[in-house]
């Protein structure tokens, strides 16, 4: 595979979906990692946004 | 217009209508109507025709009769049909053993004597606000062909916008009960999280998918939800909370606090929108802006989330069958399959701090208002809308103002306004968590002021 894109995020895209065991071919793996792209764009606003350190997940576990 | 709900249940308790003239009129206004519209992706006729004739023994036999006795309904095709597969809307499921038993509330629905007519179309995997399913074709909006009957849960709010049935059932995770209903003109409840049990229901995103009902008018919204109401042990989000009855009529309480939500939402609402919520606004009484810290963030964090939970349901089918899955919704899937656990774990760390931001919020106010959408129906295939100056997906954009909300699990009804000539536009009723009643009380003093009213087409 080569990578064929300008997008930041293929390589990452592409090592993950190894890891994940997919297969693909470099025109949906670009689809993918422009689906990707939209995430990490929409993701910042969660990760930049700031929490104390005993700010806890929301759960939905109850034993 | 086979009437509504509670007049069924009533001209059946008389005698002056039966169950099975009720289905026979049902049966027809499907046939007519379905077509141009395809909300039902199957009926249940037989079902119906059992079920209708053990109500109609029970009126021969003068026995009490159920809550919604002979009252036709039909349910997203997410939910378990005893009998046939549940497709959720994908081609992926349609080889899918047919389900063995009702979802729960289905099970509550007949038990409360309605009668089931069909299962409805949706969103690919409930994975959109659009309902254009690559596999079962593309619900219209009955006010208008041309336009979409918004989603995931498009052929429920259409086939109640339609007067086809005065019930249906449907999904909401991000906004698809409150999206559709906003944009074909109907009632709908999104309950708090955790109210209805989803068991037996195809799974979108465990997080945050609730069940709920659309209807006619808010009395049949309120019939439904009470019948439908109950803890579940089947289902590990459902509260065991007992049932808190709305009853058929819910009223607001005098003095009570209305907030006006600014900000995210009001940036994100077109003209139209804005309209609409100036009109409920003044028609409670309401005066007052605030905001809610961190809707963005919230809504960041749910369509995370969002990403992670559905990528990894299906992640072992787009392995082997990638093809098979729409081309709106794969790669999407795929991509949130690769989603890093840092942002997930992030992203329920800031669900809960939104959380805690609303309670404050709920000590100065006991309900809050928004738009439902922010425009009213986009044309069928239109792959973009631009809204304030932004131009954003359409499939994903039209939950804009609905996603922060199911992020944090608040019970919100969305009622139908006409801001504009033709087409209606939803507001949200939001309330704290567990009082749906201030949402339908709310919602009830609108329809009673001549604000909010489902309209046939």
């Amino acid at each position: 595979m080569t990578q064929v894109s300008d997008n930041p995020f293929e390589a990452y895209v592409r090592a993950a979906l190894a890891l994940q065991g997919y297969t693909f071919e470099d025109a949906e793996i670009a689809e993918i990692a422009a689906q990707f792209a939209r995430l990490e764009g929409i993701a910042r606003t969660v990760l930049d946004w700031p929490l104390p350190f005993a700010s806890e997940p929301a759960p939905v576990f109850r034993p | 217009m086979i009437g509504s709900a509670a007049d069924i249940v009533r001209q059946i308790g008389t005698g002056a209508r039966s169950a099975a003239s009720v289905l026979a009129e049902t049966k027809a206004l499907i046939h007519t109507r379905n077509p141009d519209l395809n909300c039902f992706t199957a009926t249940t006729f037989e079902r119906a025709a059992r079920e209708a004739a053990a109500i109609d023994a029970l009126q021969a036999q003068g026995k009490p009769l159920p809550p919604l006795a002979g009252v036709p309904y039909a349910v997203k095709n997410l939910f378990d049909i005893e009998g046939m597969v549940t497709l959720a809307g994908a081609k992926v499921n349609a080889s899918n053993a047919p389900a063995a038993a009702d979802a729960t509330i289905v099970a509550r629905m007949q038990r409360a004597g309605a009668v089931l007519v069909g299962a409805l179309n949706m969103e690919e995997l409930a994975y959109g606000f659009t309902t254009e399913n690559p596999h079962y074709g593309t619900t219209r909006n009955p006010h208008d062909r041309t336009r979409g009957a918004g989603g995931s849960s498009g052929g429920s709010a259409a086939a109640v916008g339609a007067g086809m049935v005065p019930i249906s059932l449907g999904s909401d995770t991000s906004g698809s009960i409150r999206v559709p209903a906003s944009l074909c003109g109907v009632f709908g409840l999104k309950p708090t999280y955790g109210r209805l049990s989803r068991s037996g229901t195809f799974p979108f995103v465990n997080s945050f998918d609730h069940v709920g009902p659309f209807g006619a008018s808010v009395s049949d919204l309120a019939l439904a939800y009470d019948a439908m109401q109950g803890p579940d042990p089947q289902d590990p989000a459902c509260a065991q909370r007992a049932v808190e009855s709305v009853g058929t009529a819910p009223a607001l309480p005098p003095g009570i606090r209305i907030g006006i939500l600014g900000g995210w939402f009001h940036e994100w609402a077109d003209p139209m929108a804005r309209r609409a919520v100036q009109l409920a606004a003044a028609a409670l009484s309401a005066t007052d802006w605030t905001e809610l810290k961190g809707a963005e963030a919230a809504r960041a964090a749910a369509y995370i989330i969002t990403g992670a939970e559905s990528g990894a349901l299906h992640r072992p089918r787009l392995v082997e069958q990638y093809g098979d899955f729409g081309p709106a919704s794969r790669a999407r899937l795929v991509a949130g399959s690769l989603i890093p656990s840092s942002w997930v774990v992030q992203a329920q760390r800031v669900r809960q701090a939104v959380y805690r931001e609303a309670l404050e919020l709920f000590k100065r106010y006991d309900l809050l208002i928004a738009a439902a959408a922010p425009a009213s129906a986009p044309l069928v295939g239109q792959e973009t809308m631009e809204i304030s100056g932004r131009s954003i997906p359409t499939k994903a954009g039209l939950g804009v103002l609905t996603q922060p909300i199911s992020c944090i699990g608040l019970p919100v009804c969305t009622v139908p306004l006409w801001p504009g000539m033709s087409l209606p536009l939803g507001v949200q009723l939001i309330g704290a968590p567990w009082r749906e009643d201030l949402c339908l009380g709310a919602a009830r003093a609108l329809e009673q002021a001549g604000v909010a009213k489902f309209r046939l087409p």
